[in-house]
């Protein structure tokens, strides 16, 4: 499957698509009525949303949006319990994840197939829209936009270490020896927890086998296989390249921003969804830069990246709800509206929606080191995630991820049982 | 009627009580004993019924292991929590200048609570090179690493919930303050010590309440979740995972209802075994003024 | 004279005898402050060090356990006042704290004081069953009963209530079993004269109840008071379930607003609405220690 960006198009034909289609949109009639709309995030996204709320609202009169948000902390155990008992929100932000666990049988989001002509799905490729569909083949949702692990280096530690921030496997290599010697034992050029190694692992094997670790419901790698996959992510900690869960454990922070050793350089590397810089940026100390690094094109001899991407989150109509046109009308303003797309931003990551992206593409308003990221994870996509992947029976906190790549490091069992353990874990994930 | 309304009057003092229990316990209680024996998934429904989550309870390596831990944390915590908080309690009692300043010093912890401020501090204080392993350094020994050793990890949980004595102190020191001090001066006439005091005549006339702190800080051992939740999230390699833990991620992660009320009524029977204990042992030890 | 002599000896015994008392208090009393300042020192440094953390920048957090900010900045607090939207600031969101745990509060103590009150100084049918049930209340996790309630309330038409229904109403109804469980067996500390007393001098069970239980429970009543009021504003769970429009939500659900993963956030912001959250239980413990300690004479069976 290729993910390349398709922006190849005149910008400015964009721009008179998304008029003529804002300006219809306003002309069609719609009913008076009130919406809930629900989302997670943090203060901006929060301020920003409720922005756009407001002048949908004024742009439709008669249409009032009640909204509901917060963190993500225990949101989604609040919205399974109204997905359940049919109170949720009419628009709801979903996670990706929910599609699978909550509308299996697809009846709690609403096919939006059914709403095309107020939602302008052309606006999104097919290939991404693919990933929205449930079990049932309905469009279980629109993707706000896409997401995807790339490197970031601590460029003020490399310079230490006269290094520049590596661009291969093998430059990283290097630099696990020249930081040992020259920085000493606590410097290491990247810091990977559990599921931080599962995805460096999924892109080594995917690179290096050419295939995806999952596909079509099974685990698409053999035993033998993974078990290279866990030797190279331990050969990495005896290298010195990466600290091991243990030395991570013994840090005691709830998470690598949390960690002193890397607000102070001496984790100087992660790697993270494209969407996250800003968090790691702001928390170093002060006077270190944070870079965005290349994906690794040598994991096997063909040049292949091994990495995937997914949906981060999109936006979706319950079908509970007794207005669902109108839904849709704010669901489309908030992605496709030149008006809604502004004041949105890139407050949801890079948008997916050609209009949007078109529209914030020509405003200069898409943040740098984002776009950045975003572009290189894009670029060098080869596969989409399967959502199985990031299931609570492997990522969750006793979760196989942890049970294995920990155990590794605590030298509990050696990579032939942990391929084993992984196998089947990820087996029993499927069949979940 | 009217002589059975006067011979079981107390019955009206407890009907709105009654009244809530049937509306808002019975039915959530029932419920959750019912999918306890179903594989019901919040999402996709009942497919099964019977006794598999109980058998994946003692079978499963994950759960057993938690269900020892939990006693574990209990046993460790509670006698810890009651000794540290009635002793405190008992200095607290004394008419001291400024002794209300102590008192809510000494609370702030409970207050607290699960807070962002607790878990970012406990973590400081007990990572590798953290202020613990300076200090025990210093006096020239050699300190275990806290997070990553497993009994340790238990260990800084344990002395969390510990820490948070202040409720508990509170509740000691309102039943202090109805010992008639009139006892006290009889028996510092006697030529009784403090310390005699405290044990002949303190604790003999505090027992219920003491007997209520057993009970509720076993209740509350069992369901902990904050500490290991906010401190370790169950690590070392699940050395810290609670019960109370496994059954919300089987809850709220998972769905698994089934499961999650499996695993809540195990819990239940427990404490069901070690109240009903407590409440029999309570006519050897538990003195009560209003009994003849 | 011999018989003077003896009197002055013993006195002067008495004298010395009293002035080693003294000593001796005094040696006790510098040892138990010192004892209470230690600990004390123990107990509120996390305070302490969150009041110095909410003046510090983001990477200073989680330097080290120092209270005194290298950088200070005011950053936190002039985000922690910020509104979202117009909809929901602290003080808003502490004052919808108040409208939940003040009812609250009020709701539980008369509940569980009557409750308490049947169930431990009356004899009546079913007790006997009742009793053990109502303990074996707080033995399930609340955690499994979250969903079968959440339908419950859902379908009495309570959830989004503005008026918080799900949230305060169980109280009137003595549903928070640690307080009639507490209450019961501090009323096993009261002896019966008193209530026998009053009984003849004409009062009624509702009227002893009154005048003579509750002032003896006092304590008792105050401490329940305390409990339910902090963990009622510390509960997150309840209002993240309950309460779905931002002009309702309670400082607890507020303090979390900004806590996005994923784009990170500004902790000291953080901290300083959890510091502000905290706030009125502190205060209010403080306050009420008073009535609680030095609220009825020893014993108060002079009554």
């Amino acid at each position: 499957m290729k993910m390349k960006k398709i922006v190849g198009f005149g910008i400015a034909s964009v721009m008179a698509l998304t008029m003529a289609m804002g300006f219809t949109a306003a002309a069609a009639d719609y009913e008076e009525c009130t919406l809930k709309f629900a989302w997670w995030g943090g203060d901006s996204r929060h301020e920003v949303t409720q922005q756009a709320v407001n002048a949908f609202m004024e742009k439709y009169p008669g249409i009032n949006v009640e909204v509901n948000f917060g963190a993500w902390s225990d949101w989604e155990s609040a919205r399974a319990l109204e997905f359940q008992s049919g109170t949720a929100a009419d628009v709801n932000q979903i996670n990706l994840s929910w599609i699978d666990e909550f509308d299996s049988n697809g009846d709690v989001f609403l096919d939006l197939n059914t709403v095309s002509d107020t939602l302008d799905l052309t606006q999104w490729d097919e290939a991404y829209l693919d990933m929205m569909k449930d079990q049932t083949g309905q469009l279980a949702g629109v993707p706000v936009s896409m997401t995807g692990r790339v490197f970031y280096w601590d460029k003020t530690t490399f310079d230490e270490a006269g290094l520049e921030v590596p661009t291969s496997l093998a430059e990283l290599r290097e630099a696990g020896k020249v930081f040992q010697e020259k920085l000493g034992d606590d410097y290491y050029p990247l810091a990977l927890g559990e599921f931080d190694r599962m995805i460096l692992m999924t892109f080594y094997l995917q690179a290096k086998y050419e295939k995806p670790i999952l596909a079509d419901g099974t685990v698409n790698m053999t035993v033998e296989e993974l078990q290279d996959g866990l030797d190279f992510i331990m050969s990495l900690e005896a290298d010195h390249v990466i600290p091991s869960i243990v030395t991570i454990d013994g840090d005691a922070a709830a998470s690598l921003d949390q960690n002193p050793k890397f607000i102070d350089g001496k984790y100087a590397g992660i790697l993270e969804w494209d969407s996250a810089p800003k968090k790691y940026m702001s928390a170093l100390s002060e006077g270190r830069e944070l870079v965005v690094g290349d994906e690794f094109t040598d994991f096997g001899e063909n040049g292949k990246t091994g990495v995937f991407t997914k949906v981060s989150l999109g936006f979706a109509i319950s079908t509970t709800s007794e207005h669902p046109k109108e839904a849709a009308m704010l669901i489309n303003y908030l992605c496709n509206d030149p008006e809604g797309v502004a004041i949105m931003a890139s407050e949801r990551g890079i948008p997916e929606s050609k209009a949007a992206y078109a529209v914030l593409e020509e405003a200069g308003s898409l943040d740098p080191v984002i776009a950045e990221a975003h572009s290189k994870v894009m670029a060098a996509s080869e596969y989409p995630e399967v959502p199985v992947f990031e299931s609570n029976d492997l990522k969750g906190s006793e979760g196989t991820y942890r049970y294995v790549f920990g155990g590794l490091s605590y030298d509990e069992f050696d990579t032939e049982e942990g391929a084993e353990e992984l196998y089947n874990g990820m087996v029993d994930a499927c069949e979940g | 009627m009217k002589k059975w309304a006067k011979s079981n009057i107390g019955f009206f003092f407890i009907i709105p009580w009654l009244i809530g229990f049937l509306i808002f316990k019975l039915y959530p209680f029932g419920s959750s004993l019912v999918y306890s024996f179903t594989d019901y998934n919040l999402f996709k429904g009942i497919k099964e019924t019977g006794l598999m989550n109980y058998i994946a309870v003692f079978e499963k390596r994950q759960y057993r292991e938690a269900l020892i831990i939990t006693f574990k944390y209990a046993f460790m915590t509670v006698p810890l929590k009651l000794v540290v908080a009635l002793f405190v309690a008992y200095i607290l009692n004394f008419k001291l200048k400024g002794v209300n300043l102590f008192r809510t010093a000494y609370y702030i912890p409970s207050i607290l609570g699960g807070s962002v401020a607790i878990s970012v501090l406990w973590r400081a204080l007990f990572k590798d090179d953290g202020l613990i392993q300076q200090m025990i350094r210093m006096l020239g020994g050699n300190p275990p690493s806290f997070m990553t050793d497993p009994n340790w990890a238990l260990f800084i949980i344990c002395l969390l919930r510990v820490w948070q004595f202040g409720s508990t102190m509170v509740i000691f020191l309102a039943a202090l303050k109805g010992v008639p001090e009139d006892l006290y001066e009889a028996a510092s006439l006697d030529g009784a010590g403090k310390w005699r005091q405290f044990f002949s005549i303190t604790i003999p006339l505090i027992t219920p309440v003491i007997f209520y702190n057993l009970i509720t800080q076993l209740v509350q051992a069992f369901q902990e979740f904050n500490g290991p939740f906010i401190i370790t999230n169950g690590g070392p390699r699940g050395k810290t995972t609670l019960m109370s833990i496994l059954i919300y991620n089987a809850a709220f992660q998972k769905y698994d209802m089934g499961l999650a009320s499996a695993m809540a009524w195990v819990l239940f029977v427990i404490l069901v075994f070690f109240t009903a204990i407590s409440f029999w042992s309570q006519k050897h030890w538990v003195y009560y003024a209003d009994e003849e | 004279m011999a018989k003077n002599t003896a009197n002055m000896s013993a006195e002067d015994l008495s004298y010395y005898y009293n002035r080693k008392v003294k000593r001796k208090n005094q040696i006790s009393s510098i040892i138990r402050y010192t004892v209470l300042i230690v600990v004390g020192i123990f107990m509120v440094y996390p305070l302490l060090w969150m009041v110095g953390a909410t003046f510090k920048e983001n990477s200073e957090i989680f330097a080290g356990l120092n209270i005194i900010p290298r950088h200070p900045t005011l950053e936190g607090y002039q985000n922690a006042v910020k509104s979202y939207g117009g909809n929901i600031n602290i003080w808003k969101a502490l004052f919808n704290t108040f409208c939940i745990v003040i009812p609250k509060v009020i709701f539980t103590l008369v509940s569980a004081t009557l409750t308490a009150y049947g169930f431990g100084r009356f004899n009546f049918v079913g007790k006997k069953i009742l009793y053990p049930i109502m303990i074996s209340t707080l033995f399930l996790p609340q955690v499994v009963l979250n969903v079968p309630q959440y339908i419950l309330y859902n379908r009495l038409g309570w959830v989004g209530s503005p008026l918080y229904l799900p949230l305060i109403v169980p109280s009137l109804f003595a549903c928070d079993t640690y307080f009639i469980f507490m209450l019961v067996q501090f009323l096993h500390n009261v002896p019966h004269e008193l209530e026998e007393a009053a009984k003849i001098d004409g009062c009624n069970v509702v009227q002893t109840l009154v005048k003579v239980v509750v002032p003896m429970l006092m304590p008792a009543l105050i401490s329940c008071a305390l409990f339910q009021f902090m963990w009622s504003s510390n509960d997150f769970m309840g209002p993240l379930l309950y309460v779905n429009t931002p002009a309702k939500y309670p400082a607890s659900y507020f303090v979390k607003l900004s806590m996005d993963s994923d784009a990170g956030f500004s902790w000291n912001r953080v901290l300083a609405t959890s510091l502000i959250s905290i706030i009125p239980s502190i205060v209010i413990f403080f306050l009420a220690q008073d009535q609680f300690v030095e609220g009825i004479s020893a014993g108060g069976v002079k009554g």
